[in-house]
């Protein structure tokens, strides 16, 4: 079946709609466009797609544009040393920083679809600047919404942090209604540059019929420090995709992420850990408990340079399964090409331990309960990485609300 | 035999064989329906077995090659300038003078004992080593276990062999499953009667007056309730084997409470492609256990593997992959549980030297509607040169709450550290270095029977051999 999208007509309606941006950036949608019309059939055997149910993630029943107002709203603002602004807004203001966008390459793990639809329809998302040796104490905030029914949203968002700055930003993405069955797509273009902090934290909310594209791109310059703690309670499906390029001597990369499934939720995760350069650190967490009909597959990759050495590299997947029906797929991969490194990975996918359930059951707490319990504690050393100490304690509130008790 | 590639490899290595005219059937070079039907009928098979032999053709024919994951180095085969049969109709004659200097030097530091060396480089085989093992084969027949060649197998005991011919590893589960369906020759098909414990290892060269070293070797081991039985493959000609293209299919069958070992040792020369699919079934109770060792050819896809079918049936993989220049080590296991109470282990070491790269490909599998079934995966790699590559990807789906796996998989480097240590006892690199190779497989070759643990670490002497300093 064809969507909408892949129409000329649709295309050129958008651009019509879009005219008043530069024409670079009407060159850039539409290269992007005619490369997204062109784009092969999907093949049954893709790697990239192995355990993913790929029709979930189709665009066919939602292939109209969001009508919504205002999909991205933003908290913080600009001053001398940041640009903190929305995707139009930036593009009037600031189009230097966007012009990077057609250099963009995504993460390249499999959403390519997405990836170029996102990079043909995006009209909304935000940029994020912070000048050479800024410090921000104050965390940038941005909402996400996602579409009404039966409509799609492309968001694309640039982040930069200069030499030496640092900087907090927290990402949020909502349903505005608990009905609405949509696909929020985003990408994020990261770059962290030398000795330089960013801490991000990305909290995923959308109802339970909305589908969730979320593609990450992240560059570490010179002595960079990356951390990506990420919630994902929400959504019917979600694909994550994160690619974490260390450029830089001695990056430093740190990807966390927890997800809680329920129903027929489904967390489609796949990341690339990239030494590039030597002396550079990645160390990566994801956890999954899932209850219910949930499913989750993890399939990471830690790749390591020829040029890379001294590199020390971990990749972890835990997963939980708390019923009968819920299923959990790891793929964790190494491709090393350098000798002087210290690289590991570790899958495990087990239940809750029978005897820590019989102790807190006999301490008189029901079963519903004590599970929620451990659950919250086997999520608490992603939870734990965050920097900010009150965001902690709301972090954890983020999570038992979404159990049912 | 092989079309040009970036890898660069010396064909001289392997340019020993025996003059074609010797042979008194040969089906040529290529593949075609004609081709099939040649070999089936110089063996005067039933037509069933010519018709499975002219079905996997076709499926061979339709199949795509598995590049959309695996090594591009497979488009390099060239399926056309391939013998697919070659039969002396007698063994082949040549005197021990004949075998070139550098096997028998590999042969005497190995340290294979004089009749096996013999009939490793393609001597007749000697009336002495047919006495030596003959006595072994009538022990055998005195407890009922059947040991033949493929052919033999399927012609004389059909009631036995047909029932699970085909079935563990069908023709249609790979490419290169299919190719051996249609043209194998060779291999062992074995049957040890229930209650059955085989004290001595079976190993294929016992089997003498038959051919042992097909391209396309065909073995079938149907353990029967209760019996026991070790198996032993040994690749161990070093340097020798003249075709570019091996691809073997190995079934194994543990009936319930049956406990099968299969050991392989595998060195093919370096311009050989080693595609093997082995598969084994375990009922319930049952227990297989493969033991593998790569350390020659050019590119080896061998994933052995064990369906878990009947309660409490274990399966168990332990694999070194030896990587060196222009190699490619592309192992691992596969365990497919199919019934609760199930328990399977993988163990794998690969050391990459020089160029060489190694890569582990696992599977795990535990539905949901089984409960205690358990997994522990084990990868560690050891990288000796800065070109060395190695990778890992596993893949592990489970469901249900009652079922627990886990992976781990770490990569290291030689310790300076130790290697100092052991040079300033007096010990100069390389013999420092095979030592600490040696160590880092220990436990695992220490599974081995006796014989094949001192030759393997011989091998991996040979090996280290000039790959520092």
């Amino acid at each position: 079946m064809k969507t909408s999208f892949e129409s000329s007509d649709f295309f050129q309606a958008f651009s019509e709609k879009r005219s008043w941006e530069p024409g670079w950036m009407a060159d850039f949608r539409k290269d992007s466009w005619n490369r997204f019309a062109t784009l092969p059939k999907t093949k049954i055997k893709d790697e990239k797609w192995r355990f993913s149910p790929r029709t979930r993630f189709g665009y066919n029943d939602c292939d109209q544009l969001t009508d919504s107002p205002k999909p991205t709203t933003l908290e913080g603002k600009s001053s001398k040393n940041v640009i903190f602004e929305s995707f139009d807004q930036a593009i009037l203001d600031h189009p230097k920083l966007l012009s990077i966008l057609p250099s963009c390459t995504g993460p390249k793990l499999g959403s390519d679809e997405t990836f170029l639809l996102g990079s043909s329809f995006s009209e909304s998302g935000f940029i994020l600047k912070a000048k050479e040796e800024h410090k921000e104490e104050e965390a940038f905030i941005c909402r996400h919404f996602a579409p009404n029914q039966n409509r799609s949203l492309f968001q694309q968002s640039i982040v930069s942090i200069d030499p030496f700055a640092e900087v907090t930003l927290i990402e949020y993405f909502d349903s505005e209604d608990q009905s609405s069955t949509g696909i929020l797509s985003n990408l994020s273009h990261i770059q962290v540059g030398e000795g330089a902090k960013l801490n991000r934290i990305v909290v995923q909310r959308l109802n339970n019929h909305s589908t969730f594209n979320h593609l990450e791109k992240i560059e570490l310059g010179r002595n960079a420090q990356f951390t990506n703690i990420s919630l994902q309670l929400g959504s019917a499906q979600t694909r994550v995709e994160s690619r974490g390029d260390i450029i830089g001597d001695a990056g430093e990369f740190n990807n966390y992420s927890l997800s809680l499934g329920r129903n027929n939720q489904l967390f489609d995760q796949r990341t690339i850990q990239h030494h590039i350069a030597p002396h550079g650190k990645s160390n990566l967490l994801f956890k999954n408990a899932l209850l219910e009909n949930s499913k989750a597959i993890f399939s990471g990759l830690i790749k390591v340079d020829p040029k890379a050495q001294n590199t020390d590299s971990f990749q972890t997947n835990r997963n939980l399964l708390l019923s009968k029906e819920a299923e959990a797929s790891s793929l964790p991969g190494l491709e090393i090409l350098a000798n002087e490194v210290k690289c590991s990975h570790g899958a495990t996918t087990s239940k809750i331990d029978e005897q820590e359930l019989f102790y807190l059951q006999s301490r008189g707490i029901p079963k519903s309960t004590a599970e929620k319990l451990i659950v919250l504690g086997f999520f608490e050393d992603i939870i734990g990485q965050t920097p900010n100490p009150d965001l902690v304690e709301s972090l954890r509130d983020e999570v038992s609300k979404f159990f049912h008790t | 035999m092989i079309k040009p590639s970036n890898i660069e490899i010396d064909r001289e290595k392997g340019n020993f064989h025996y003059p074609t005219s010797k042979y008194a059937f040969d089906a040529g070079v290529g593949l075609s329906e004609d081709v099939v039907k040649y070999i089936s009928g110089v063996k005067n098979e039933k037509d069933w077995i010519l018709d499975f032999r002219l079905k996997a053709h076709s499926i061979f024919e339709k199949k795509p090659m598995p590049t959309h994951w695996a090594s591009k180095d497979l488009e390099n085969i060239d399926f056309d300038v391939i013998r697919y049969y070659l039969a002396q109709g007698q063994q082949p004659s040549r005197t021990w003078d004949e075998v070139p200097d550098d096997i028998k030097n590999t042969f005497e530091r190995l340290g294979i004992p004089e009749q096996e060396r013999k009939f490793l480089a393609g001597v007749e085989a000697q009336f002495d080593s047919e006495a030596a093992y003959s006595r072994m084969k009538e022990d055998l027949e005195k407890e009922g276990v059947i040991f033949v060649g493929s052919t033999e197998g399927l012609r004389d005991y059909p009631e036995i062999f047909k029932k699970w011919f085909g079935k563990v590893i069908p023709s249609s589960d790979n490419k290169f499953s299919a190719l051996n369906s249609a043209v194998f020759s060779g291999g062992s098909f074995i049957y040890v009667p229930p209650g059955v414990k085989l004290a001595q290892p079976l190993q294929a060269y016992f089997r003498i007056n038959a051919e042992n070293f097909g391209q396309f070797e065909r073995t079938l081991i149907i353990a029967d309730e209760g019996s026991e039985i070790t198996y032993m493959e040994g690749c161990t000609a070093p340097k020798f084997e003249t075709s570019t293209l091996h691809s073997a299919v190995v079934e194994l069958v543990a009936l319930k409470g049956a406990k099968i070992q299969y050991i392989t040792v595998q060195n093919w020369s370096n311009n050989v492609f080693n595609l093997v699919t082995k598969r084994a079934m375990a009922e319930e109770e049952a227990e297989v256990r493969w033991i593998d060792c790569n350390i020659g050819s050019r590119l080896t896809m061998k994933y052995p593997g064990v369906i878990l079918r009947g309660r409490k049936a274990r399966g168990e993989v332990l694999s070194i992959a030896l990587a060196n220049d222009g190699q490619h080590q592309d192992t691992g296991a596969k365990m497919v549980h199919a019934a609760s109470e199930t328990t399977s282990n993988v163990i794998a070491k690969s050391v990459s030297i020089g160029e060489g790269r190694s890569s582990y490909r696992g599977l795990v599998q535990i539905p949901g509607h089984l409960e205690h079934c358990k997994n522990n995966t084990e990868c560690d790699a050891l990288l000796i040169n800065s070109d060395s590559q190695t990778d890992t990807y596993p893949a592990i789906a489970i469901q249900g709450s009652e079922n627990s796996v886990q992976h781990e998989a770490s990569v290291s480097k030689v310790s300076a550290e130790q290697i100092f240590y052991m040079q300033q006892r007096g010990l100069n690199q390389a013999e420092a270095m095979s030592l600490y190779v040696n160590g880092f497989v220990n436990d695992l070759i220490r599974e081995f029977p006796m014989e094949y643990s001192v030759e393997l670490k011989r091998l991996i002497d040979l090996e280290m051999e000039g790959s520092v300093g």
